[in-house]
């Protein structure tokens, strides 16, 4: 199945080629973007490829996107990024899986003239970069914090009790998110208490689990931050299954199009979203633009911070940041 | 009789004790449910407690049942877990995209559909579980790598079909709320132990049981187990027989998918993750051995019992969640090191 997958990417990287040097053969000087993200298969990187998509459309350039079927792994990364240097595109947007491993891919596709920006997650020395561009996590667990005091109605001397379901201890957002989230209630709202961890396992229905466990241990929760969409579905589910929707504020992330639909049912007071088409967008442009003109952007480091999508989220924002499957 | 057992030392009494796999689970059990509770502060031992342990062990339960069939027969099931992720994710296609219909299908309207959810589960799981066959009997592939690249398959297209994201179809959450009797008020009494899919999984578990330990099917399983040649030499259609093995493996995930289709209210790409090392310890502690030829069903159902109770138990009594690995891990030697003291005193 590996196997064949792999099989399919080389193909897939075959197909690129012939259509990149028949673009060629059209049109001498249009530019090309090479995009390699982790892993095709997460709905992260799939929003980020509709925006790829959109942005290499107006701006009117040829876009190579490519990246590991099904695993974040810097293993398969390196010979696609290696394969996509060898088409010498003039630009290259880099998600590296691993701050070291890609550096040397990085300072190679430099040295072969490519101007290389990195989105999302970035290699351990910048310098050679055009630009680096990322969410927010922390910031996202800050305006977790302000949804559920929103939603208990916070008023200080009150108390209140709230449990953070996460991933695993080391998932790099999830700690980032949970620092966030901290800091925004040891600041701002001093009544209330994080009373408890758990993970899930990467696992849902040990999502839904925990929070049962939860539900019994404090009698009187007053919300759940979840900090991932595994998080999200099974707390979801576990309030729906008790009839406590509304009851329980739960704060969720990702905007998996499920979840969105939660929000309007009242089961999501929250749904913080990363904004990866954002992300993607302003890679390709300020790429373009450096190819073009020659000019760096003011800041070479740009932070996109996370959206709040709630009750009163317009329609059209809602289906901007709902993340799409596009296979 | 009587005479025999006055004979008996109190060392030799424990061994005896110790030697009943069955009544030595039930101990560690209530010894375990006890300890929750003290650290617990005593929030442990309550019916919300009781039916989320039941709840998670009616998501497990029938990967134990199909690993103990497996591992009975000597041979090992890796791709239990990603066959929960793929069936539960067919299941919610076939839902989504196939019949066009959503989660604003809910109640007695939903359960039709889910009906058609499980059938499709179940059809999934009995696929991989023939191809399963078909790599361990046909190409000649040892069990572990043949279910060992089933499992990735397996969790790559529960990932490809769902595009990484739930499935949210048809639901009904009162199959998965434990049943009260009514007339009595959950506040003075609860009486919500079992849902009615918990209810359904212990069922099919009981059925499989009585199979394994009355049937022709379960004496050639441990025939095959404990020496496949001179099963041959009786002959006992091995690799007929094995087939049939990884069949009902593949059939019962496929069971566990549509469990976890209940419970999420659709299908997620992830709900099987890290199942099958679950499954294997539920069996493990339960008292098989992965030499094969050895394992009862009770001593699954009681295993998967004690997993779950941990779970609980650590949770509610504030303890860092990273214990509950080590746990299992002391549980799983431990078991080990009594099938060795069992098989030195020849009971079993």
């Amino acid at each position: 199945m590996k196997r064949s997958l792999r099989t399919l990417a080389a193909f897939g990287v075959i197909a690129a080629l012939i259509a990149g040097t028949s673009g060629c053969a059209q049109e001498a000087k249009k530019i090309t973007i090479a995009f390699v993200m982790g892993a095709e298969s997460d709905p992260f990187f799939q929003a980020m490829k509709i925006g790829a998509e959109e942005e290499a459309a107006a701006q009117g350039v040829d876009l190579i996107w490519q990246g590991d079927p099904t695993n974040y792994n810097v293993a398969t990364q390196v010979p696609i990024v290696d394969n996509v240097i060898a088409q010498k595109p003039d630009g290259l947007v880099l998600i590296p899986t691993d701050p070291n491993g890609l550096q040397a891919s990085l300072d190679k596709a430099v040295a072969a003239g490519i101007a290389v920006a990195n989105v999302d997650t970035r290699v351990s020395d910048l310098s050679q970069a055009v630009t680096f561009i990322t969410g927010d996590n922390t910031d996202g667990g800050t305006k977790a914090a302000e949804a559920i005091a929103a939603k208990i109605g916070y008023t200080d001397g009150e108390k209140y009790q709230v449990v953070v379901g996460l991933t695993s201890a080391t998932a790099t957002t999830n700690v980032a998110r949970l620092e966030g989230f901290k800091a925004a209630v040891a600041a701002n709202y001093p009544g209330i208490e994080i009373v408890d961890v758990a993970y899930s396992e990467s696992n849902p229905q040990t999502a839904a689990s925990n929070v049962d466990n939860w539900l019994t241990k404090y009698p009187n929760l007053d919300g759940i931050f979840a900090i991932d969409g595994t998080n999200a579905s099974g707390a979801a589910a576990a309030l729906q299954a008790k009839n406590l929707v509304g009851k329980v504020a739960l704060v969720g992330y990702d905007a998996y199009p499920a979840n969105v639909e939660l929000i309007k049912s009242g089961v999501f007071t929250a749904l913080i979203a990363q904004d990866p088409a954002a992300e993607a967008r302003l890679a390709i442009k300020t790429l373009v633009e450096f190819i073009k003109n020659g000019t760096k952007p003011g800041t070479r480091d740009v932070v996109i911070p996370n959206v709040v999508l709630d009750a009163n989220t317009s329609a059209e924002d809602l289906a901007k940041y709902t993340y799409v499957a596009t296979n | 009789m009587t005479d025999s057992k006055q004979a008996l030392s109190v060392n030799e009494r424990l061994r005896a004790l110790v030697g009943n796999q069955t009544s030595l689970l039930s101990l560690v059990f209530i010894v375990l449910a006890i300890v929750f509770s003290v650290t617990s502060g005593g929030k442990f031992m309550s019916v919300g407690v009781a039916s989320t342990v039941l709840t998670d062990w009616g998501a497990f339960i029938l990967l134990a049942v199909g690993q103990t069939l497996v591992v009975i027969s000597g041979g090992i099931d890796l791709s239990v877990g990603a066959t929960v992720s793929l069936s539960t994710v067919t299941a919610g296609w076939v839902m989504v995209n196939g019949l066009g219909l959503d989660s604003s299908i809910k109640g007695t309207d939903a359960w039709g559909p889910i009906a058609l959810a499980g059938l499709v589960a179940v059809l999934t799981g009995l696929a991989v579980g023939a191809l399963n066959a078909v790599l361990i009997n046909y190409f000649k592939i040892v069990p572990f790598i043949a279910t060992l690249s089933t499992f990735g398959a397996a969790a790559g297209f529960a990932i490809i079909i769902s595009g990484g994201m739930p499935l949210q179809g048809p639901q009904d959450f009162s199959l998965i709320n434990p049943i009260r009797i009514p007339g009595i008020d959950p506040k003075v009494f609860d009486t919500g132990l079992f849902s009615p899919m918990v209810i359904l999984m212990a069922l099919i578990a009981t059925v499989v049981g009585l199979f394994l330990h009355k049937s022709k099917f379960g004496l050639y399983t441990y025939a095959i187990g404990s020496n496949a040649f001179a099963a041959r030499a009786a002959g006992i259609n091995v690799k007929r027989h094995i087939s049939k093995i990884y069949l009902v493996s593949g059939a019962l995930s496929g069971l566990a998918g549509f469990y976890a289709y209940i419970r999420l209210g659709g299908g997620s790409p992830t709900s099987g993750t890290g199942m099958e090392l679950y499954a294997i310890a539920a069996t493990v502690i339960g008292g098989a051995s992965l030499m094969g030829g050895v394992g009862r069903m009770w001593g699954t159902a009681l295993g998967t019992l004690i997993l779950f109770t941990v779970q609980s138990g650590l949770l509610m009594s504030g303890i860092a969640p990273n214990w509950k690995q080590i746990v299992v891990a002391i549980l799983i030697a431990a078991a080990v090191a009594v099938q060795t003291l069992q098989s030195k005193n020849g009971v079993r």
